[in-house]
């Protein structure tokens, strides 16, 4: 840091941005750094959650066990699955949908749509987990909309019961909540580029699918970034859904036990607390580094207008 | 696939007739409108199926339009199965809690994004580096040692409980941050040379110029405790001082709930969030992504 | 820079040190009493009256009574002792319990506070075994608040309708149950709209493991070495499963409400269900006219056409325990609260339906005339107690992701076993 060009008003002025700073960090020591280094801590020992011995020091024992062990695997592809079946859906529908609303819409109903497809986002995750394990049942809507659909009563989809339609069904509830989010995030971004760049486009001779490739999608880089590193950390975390489908819906666990869930059934259930915080940690490294790698890409060509 | 219909339209020419029927269009109203239906069908099933006894409920073929108002479900949720009648303070609770959690997590997180983005001091980039850390954290990983903290601070069945561990969240000083990057920062200047404060700028000048982003951090952060579970899970025992998602989770868990009175609950709790999102949306539409609709 | 990452670092550790430097304070005067007990609309309204008498009579004890839902209840404790914050007073399955005694984390009974004058009173009280579970090294380490085993629950309107005569054609072995579901059972095409019967999913310790056992099988050997003992019987059951879910005969699954759930309503969902006597209560409160109707049946639990050996449904038991980190004051005071609690063993029975297993009520001929109890005592006659280990809960888990993977995932049931062999035997052997 240029510590010499510091002059009197600029060293004020340090100060008051670093008074303005410290309440946040001394937040953030408290409730996440402290507790992430107490995870780190604990992951290097046989911990259980009620013993009052002092916990057998293992070093990377725990890491060691959970990287030959079928469960951990089990839930790294559960998660990954659910990640890429997830973000990958809701990135390019929710493109789609905000590019269909963006240019076919008038003022009104541009706002309408976005409302409707926002309000799901607006229930909690348990309203919106006892609405959607009542649909998915079998005597459920959703048996009964795809039958009607398909004109074949009386089938039953197993929504919760086949583990391929589990893990559809919980991608589809979060498809579900999130895609409105995601639509106006979009929109908003859509609304930054300036329609005199179409214009240029048009004269040239380029049809609308070539300037959406050639325009709309390089202009709309930040979005994109922004929106598939939310996205991604999102699916990485996803924990309710999968939770309350199988606690209250009785839905098989194997298929859908994400890494979170998991890390809360090993901490908490089965009492290896050592061993579920080496699972958090691993987790936390892969979300760190599958963002600085989503970071690292997109700003090696950042956009000009 | 839509637009490739578009793209083959118009590059081939032969098909000059057909572009006179606005085939795309047709397709995309259509496709617009099967979105919709997906995503306010649960909804409407939500609030139907609250006013059905629930031998209806879970009946084949789904009645869309209930026969009457069952109103015993919506008595129910209200009162309890034990006929404790905590929903409403539960709800209070809820209100409090994320009513607190979004006017601290706006004012600390402008605050801090203020401070990162337009002041320059040493660890500047590694504050910020650190807070952005703090996002990839999943909350599983450190629920029991934040249990310790607010254990040895004694704040088990407080609202202060309930609040403290999200006072500020990485995400909404990320995204002041980044808003206010772009502010620019001859106003900033030109206020200190009229001799004003920095408290002063930060609250009369930095402060009303990001009501937009503001907003949008507000409903975020507001939404975020609303359905908040596993934390108040573990903070609170005291009936008295629990909020909705638990009150919701408690129910449902209950033998003498059925599926009608289990919807009434969910139309109960999330009417406030409709409330507030409604009365909001006009900046919430415009202003979700505020801070890029500044780059352009 | 480095400077400020150094001083980051420090304050980061420093500052949450500074708040445990408090440490936690004795309690002096009025000693107040945390309780926490899970959800249950008939008990809690009795022992809150309980509670308010208990107060009156000891002016310096202050308790706080709290409910928890009962399926979260199990997680709450274990994160509130984890963090030396659990409450006075707290009850559990045994399965979840015993972990607590093993770890040191409860305090013996204190005889004299909870009414008695010894162990050996105590023990002489209570049924005989009914304490082995909680007894470690000759001390007893909680009271039963209840000790409960489950039985069919047979609606008789629902076989009526069957054409079935539910007092000739009630199943007495589980291919009966087969046959019998397959006749009341109704679908609209693969969905079902009527079941006959469906189990307790995720209960698999209380009534699976009882299942394997009526056909020789073990869960653990008996030199508690060898884990899932006995593969014909393991197969079979595993098999049964396979074929009663959708995959097989389509006669029920997880999926589905519960079936004692739907049973109270008596709305012609479901024939016959999986539970306690405590149900019974929730019956007459919840659907009084069903309950007066007379169609309420209880059956035993099913054996196996060809069980080696009669084996009903596990019972287990939730007992009373006290935190002993608590001080003495607040121990004493807790188990002298249990015995007053406890003391009313013939309310809880008429009230809650929940039977304590002392001498004296299991014996008196009220208990005996009450409805019902004689099916729930032969068949507890004929039972064992679940499981119960620190690790009960894990070896619950596995049980469960062996029947989810045959009866939904398709999985055949020899490699469930094979599965559930080898992670069942790595559990008993890390302990």
């Amino acid at each position: 840091m240029k510590k010499t060009t510091y002059r009197g008003i600029e060293k004020k002025q340090a100060r008051w941005g670093v008074a303005f700073v410290v309440p946040s960090v001394l937040f953030f020591c408290l409730f996440s750094f402290y507790p992430i280094i107490n995870a780190m801590f604990t992951s290097l020992f046989d911990k259980r959650i009620l013993s009052l011995a002092a916990p057998k020091f293992l070093g990377l024992g725990n890491y060691i066990y959970i990287f030959k062990s079928a469960s951990f695997w089990n839930s790294m592809r559960a998660t990954l699955v659910f990640t890429l079946g997830t973000f990958i859906p809701l990135l390019v529908f929710s493109l789609m949908f905000a590019t269909f609303i963006y240019n076919i819409c008038g003022r009104r109903s541009r706002g309408f749509f976005q409302i409707a497809y926002y309000t799901p986002a607006v229930l909690s995750s348990v309203v919106a987990a006892a609405i959607w394990l009542l649909i998915l049942a079998p005597p459920g809507l959703g048996n009964q909309v795809l039958n009607w659909l398909c004109r074949t009563p009386g089938v039953d989809r197993k929504w919760l019961a086949n583990g391929t339609m589990l893990q559809f069904s919980t991608m589809l509830v979060y498809f579900w909540k999130y895609i409105g989010y995601f639509v106006i995030l979009f929109i908003t971004g859509l609304a930054t580029i300036p329609p005199t760049i179409y214009e240029a486009a048009t004269i040239d001779g380029s049809s609308k699918w070539q300037s959406f490739w050639r325009i709309t999608v390089p202009l709309l880089k930040p979005t994109i970034l922004l929106v598939s590193v939310m996205a991604m950390l999102q699916c990485l975390k996803t924990f309710s859904t999968q939770y309350l489908f199988t606690q209250s819906g009785g839905a098989a666990q194997d298929p859908i036990n994400v890494i979170t869930l998991n890390i809360y059934e090993t901490g908490i259930r089965n009492q290896r607390i050592g061993r579920a915080s080496a699972m958090s940690i691993v987790l936390f490294v892969i979300m760190l580094v599958l963002t600085f790698a989503q970071f690292k890409i997109s700003k090696s060509d950042d956009v000009d207008y | 696939m839509t637009d490739k219909t578009i793209a083959s339209n118009r590059s081939s020419g032969l098909l000059f007739a057909l572009k006179r029927v606005p085939w795309a269009r047709i397709l995309i109203w259509f496709l617009l409108i099967v979105m919709l239906v997906f995503c306010v069908m649960p909804l409407v099933f939500m609030v139907t199926a609250s006013m059905m006894p629930a031998s209806d409920i879970i009946k084949m073929p789904y009645r869309w339009i209930p026969r009457d108002f069952h109103v015993e479900n919506y008595v129910k949720a209200i009162k309890g199965n034990d006929g404790s009648f905590t929903f409403p303070r539960n709800i209070l609770n809820s209100l409090i809690v994320a009513l607190t959690v979004a006017f601290t997590t706006v004012l600390l997180a402008s605050l801090t994004g203020y401070g990162l983005a337009k002041f320059r001091f040493r660890g500047r980039n590694f504050v910020f580096m650190m807070i952005m850390a703090t996002m990839m954290i999943p909350f599983e990983a450190i629920m029991i040692p934040l249990y310790m903290v607010a254990t040895g601070l004694h704040i088990q069945n407080t609202y202060l409980g309930l609040i403290l561990p999200f006072l500020v969240s990485a995400f909404g000083v990320f995204q002041m941050r980044q808003y206010l990057l772009t502010f620019p920062g001859e106003f900033l200047d030109a206020a200190r040379v009229d001799g004003m404060g920095e408290i002063g700028i930060f609250t009369k000048i930095v402060l009303p110029n990001c009501t937009p982003v503001i907003a949008t951090l507000g409903i975020l952060s507001f939404r975020g405790q609303w359905d908040n579970l596993l934390w108040p899970l573990l903070i609170v025992q005291d009936e008295k001082m629990k909020t909705i998602p638990l009150y919701i989770s408690k129910f449902a868990e209950e033998k003498a709930t059925d599926e009608g009175a289990m919807m009434a609950v969910a139309v109960l709790a999330s009417i406030p969030m409709f409330i507030l999102f409604f009365a909001l949306s006009k900046y919430f539409i415009g202003g979700a992504a505020v801070y890029e609709s500044r780059k352009g | 820079m480095k400077k400020a990452i150094i001083i980051l670092t420090i304050v980061a550790l420093i500052a949450p040190m500074a708040l445990f430097a408090q440490g936690s304070k004795e309690a002096s005067g009025p000693i107040t009493i945390k309780f926490w007990t899970h959800e249950d609309v008939n008990r809690n309204p009795l022992e809150l009256q309980y509670i308010a008498e208990f107060e009156a009579a000891n002016p310096n004890v202050k308790v706080e009574y709290t409910t928890q839902a009962s399926g979260k209840m199990a997680d709450i404790v274990q994160t509130a002792f984890a963090a030396n914050q659990g409450p006075t007073i707290f009850n559990l399955p045994i399965s979840d319990e015993y972990a607590y005694i093993v770890n040191g984390r409860v305090a013996p009974v204190d005889a004299k506070a909870a009414g008695y004058a010894d162990y050996q009173a105590i023990k002489s009280a209570y049924v005989d075994g009914t304490l082995d579970s909680v007894t470690v090294d000759g001390k007893i380490y909680g009271l039963p608040l209840e000790l409960t085993n489950w039985a069919i629950l047979l609606n008789k309107g629902i076989f009526r309708d069957a054409g079935l005569d539910p007092n000739k054609d009630y199943p007495k072995t589980w291919e009966d149950m087969v046959a019998v579901s397959e006749k009341i059972i109704q679908r609209d095409g693969d969905i079902i709209t009527r079941r006959g019967f469906d189990f307790r999913y995720g209960y698999y310790l209380e009534w699976l493991v009882p299942m394997v056992e009526q056909l020789g099988g073990k869960l653990i050997s008996d030199d508690g070495k060898t884990a899932i003992v006995g593969d014909d019987a393991w197969l079979k059951v595993l098999t049964f499963m396979q074929q009663w879910g959708p995959n097989g005969k389509n006669l029920g699954s997880s999926t589905y409400t519960a079936a004692r759930k739907l049973f109270n309503k008596n709305n012609g969902d479901i024939a016959m269900a999986l539970t306690g006597y405590y149900q019974t209560a929730r019956i007459s409160e919840e659907n009084p006219e069903f309950y007066a109707s007379g169609d309420l049946m209880v059956i035993p639990f099913p054996q196996f056409k060809d069980a080696v050996k009669e084996v009903a449904n596990c019972y287990y038991g939730h007992f009373y325990m006290v935190n002993a980190q608590a001080s003495k004051a607040e121990q004493e005071a807790a188990w002298k609260l249990i015995g007053y609690l406890l003391s009313h063993g013939d309310e809880y029975l008429d009230k809650a339906a929940l039977p304590q297993p002392t001498k004296k009520l299991f014996e008196s001929p009220e208990y005996k005339a009450k409805p019902y109890t004689d099916v729930f005592s032969a068949d507890m006659e004929k039972a064992h107690i679940m499981y119960y280990s620190e690790n009960s809960a894990e070896m619950q888990k596995l049980l469960k992701s062996a029947v989810e993977s045959v009866m939904l995932s398709g999985v055949s049931p020899e490699k469930a076993l094979a599965t559930l062999k080898a992670s069942a035997q790595e559990l008993i052997d890390e302990n």
